[in-house]
């Protein structure tokens, strides 16, 4: 755009009338801006789609188009959806899988990132690579042999499949990375006085590695929570007790025991999603990070 | 003397870090040898055995991974259809994803609002996505079609089946991925906001235009995080099962019956674990050979800094 000004030799062969710089930023800032505008209505359409089919009548949602808004809302849906559903027990469920995924994510990231970025031991390299490589892993080529032995260890039927591998770093290589990075960060100077006034390592750990990383801690709870809310696959094939459902598990039940009525589909779906969106909303700036930092940084 | 003792509690100190070192790595450590390297290694002997889950795995060499090579008339199918939904879904994110980035890599107001809205599909539980899908493109009543009907008038054809039709059943899960095709968006967009200003100020006195800019600038730098998401793509595109098993069961036709969704099936209802753990290895080699083979494109990636 700067060129424009230095060629104006060139610009006597256009047509165009001369617009100033101002004029042309302004044209094309406008043009852009509705681009982006409809682009975004059409990434939000489908949630608007949704908010209004959850809310019409089975009779409205069969003439599609024609009625784009409910004539009453059909706040009812939701009702539905969650009382023809034990819906509270698939909520608490997933709260208590959530929580303790956290729990357990969190006890064995920080530890080993502080393993991996302040702790010189034998192998740590070669044991760093081997995390890594983890990543690249399709996790079918290990579920077949856990299957197996929770199985035999008598936990299938149970939740501990899906909890207890949390608290060993099971498919958190990603965090542990993101962790030692920021551990990396902390100047050694302060590690080294704390040595010298007589702290342990446990003690640097606990008292100015984590409070000084609060940030990472919060990004890796937000991920851990939107991936086991939102997770199907795990819950799929370890929680054969209905009592232990989660609400994707519920949802799944749902949409079999509705089949046709989208209505109430959309209601119990929103239902499902909106913690998340909530929780993304109120945090956008560490998902944002958090995931940057898997793109550039990984 | 007192150098000696310093020196000495030195030492001490060295060695007991090596000795912290694994107790502060050890739940993760544990975790790999209990919930990773074993596994793997299980998951390989039982390739090569037959076992039901019942009794003790028996060991019978290939003949799994010939029956399902030459054998078996899920297999070849199941690999061609998530080949298809790879070949087709990879380029495709990667396009709307950059393209999104280049549309708000612009010193526009509202960047930050754009950028969530795009990014929040990614959000959503699978689950919830994929019925709200169903909704969208069904056939008889949904919102795509009922907007696409003046189309349909005018071409003089049959509205489109959409997941209901095996031909286009693929497709229309490829489609509606590209709905959180912002997710890598996010991590474009980053990496181009990383580019020096001097370098576009450089190519303006040059006399580049906006689209030279792009594509001899912002494209090139942003190689890095194009391959990342490339080969990211190709390992989750190969273990696509959720949006299947929940939208068309695997039909219709078993036209969206994925390699995850067979394996799952091998294992889930028919509790044929040495065949399934070979299918889960065939999988692993194949995502190994592609990603080998987009780590050889690497020379193509342009690392900004170290170039010499």
């Amino acid at each position: 755009m700067v060129s424009d000004t230095e060629r104006p030799l060139k610009q006597e062969h256009t047509e165009l009338p001369k617009l100033t710089m101002k004029q042309r930023r302004l044209i094309k800032n406008s043009i852009l801006h509705l681009v982006l505008v409809s682009l975004s209505a059409l990434f939000m359409f489908p949630f608007f789609w949704m908010l209004t089919t959850a809310l019409k009548t089975p009779a409205e949602l069969l003439r599609g188009t024609e009625v784009l808004l409910p004539a009453t809302p059909q706040w009812q849906n939701f009702r539905i959806a969650v009382t023809q559903v034990p819906f509270i027990l698939y909520l608490s469920n997933s709260l208590l899988l959530v929580s303790l995924s956290i729990a357990g994510t969190l006890f064995s990231t920080t530890l080993s990132a502080y393993a991996f970025a302040k702790l010189s031991w034998p192998g740590r390299d070669t044991f760093f690579i081997v995390m890594l490589a983890t990543m690249m892993i399709p996790i079918q080529v290990i579920l077949i042999p856990s299957y197996i032995l929770y199985a035999q260890i008598g936990w299938l039927g149970t939740r501990l499949p899906l909890i207890v591998p949390f608290f060993f770093g099971g498919g958190s290589a990603f965090y542990i990375f993101l962790l030692r990075q920021f551990f990396k960060g902390i100047p050694r100077e302060l590690t080294e006085s704390a040595i010298m006034d007589g702290a342990g390592h446990f003690r640097i750990f606990w008292n100015i590695m984590l409070p000084l990383t609060k940030p990472a801690l919060i990004t890796i709870t937000l991920f851990t929570f939107m991936f086991v809310w939102n997770d199907y696959f795990g819950p799929l094939i370890y929680l054969s007790n209905p009592d232990h459902w989660t609400l994707a598990l519920g949802l799944r039940a749902f949409q079999n025991q509705y089949s046709g009525r989208f209505d109430l589909m959309m209601a119990a779906a929103i239902l499902v999603m909106l913690p998340t969106l909530v929780i993304f909303f109120l945090a956008q700036r560490q998902f944002i990070e958090g995931i940057t930092f898997t793109g550039i940084k990984g | 003397m007192v150098t000696v003792k310093k020196q000495s509690s030195l030492t001490a100190l060295k060695r007991q870090e090596k000795r912290l070192g694994y107790v502060f790595a050890s739940p993760w450590l544990i975790g790999l040898f209990v919930f990773g390297a074993f596994p793997m290694l299980a998951s390989f002997y039982l390739s090569f055995t037959t076992y039901n889950m019942v009794g003790v795995p028996r060991f019978i060499g290939l003949t799994n991974y010939r029956i399902l090579l030459f054998n078996d008339n899920l297999f070849w199918p199941s690999l061609w259809n998530t080949l298809y939904h790879v070949m087709l879904s990879v380029p495709l994110g990667l396009v709307v994803g950059i393209a999104l980035a280049l549309l708000l890599n612009t010193k526009i107001r509202g960047m930050g609002f754009y950028r969530t809205l795009f990014y929040l599909p990614n959000v959503v539980s699978v689950v919830a996505l994929s019925l709200l899908w169903l909704w969208l493109f069904q056939p008889s009543f949904g919102i795509i079609n009922q907007v696409l009907d003046p189309v349909y008038r005018l071409l003089n054809m049959e509205p489109l089946g959409w997941y209901r039709d095996a031909r286009l059943s693929k497709l229309t899960l490829i489609l509606m991925g590209l709905w959180t095709a912002g997710g890598s968006m996010i991590i474009y967009l980053a990496q181009m906001q990383d580019i020096p200003f001097e370098l576009y100020e450089a190519a303006s006195i040059d006399g580049a235009n906006a689209l030279q800019k792009t594509t001899r600038i912002t494209l090139p730098l942003m190689t890095p995080s194009i391959f990342f998401n490339f080969i990211m793509g190709i390992i989750g595109g190969f273990q696509v099962f959720t949006i299947a098993y929940i939208m068309t069961g695997g039909g219709p036709s078993r036209s969206t019956y994925y390699f995850a969704y067979y394996l799952f099936d091998k294992m889930i209802h028919d509790n044929n674990m040495g065949s399934a753990s070979a299918m889960a290895w065939i999988l692993l080699l194949i995502t190994l050979v592609l990603t080998m083979l987009a780590l050889s494109l690497n020379r193509f990636v342009f690392y900004l800094g170290e170039q010499k």
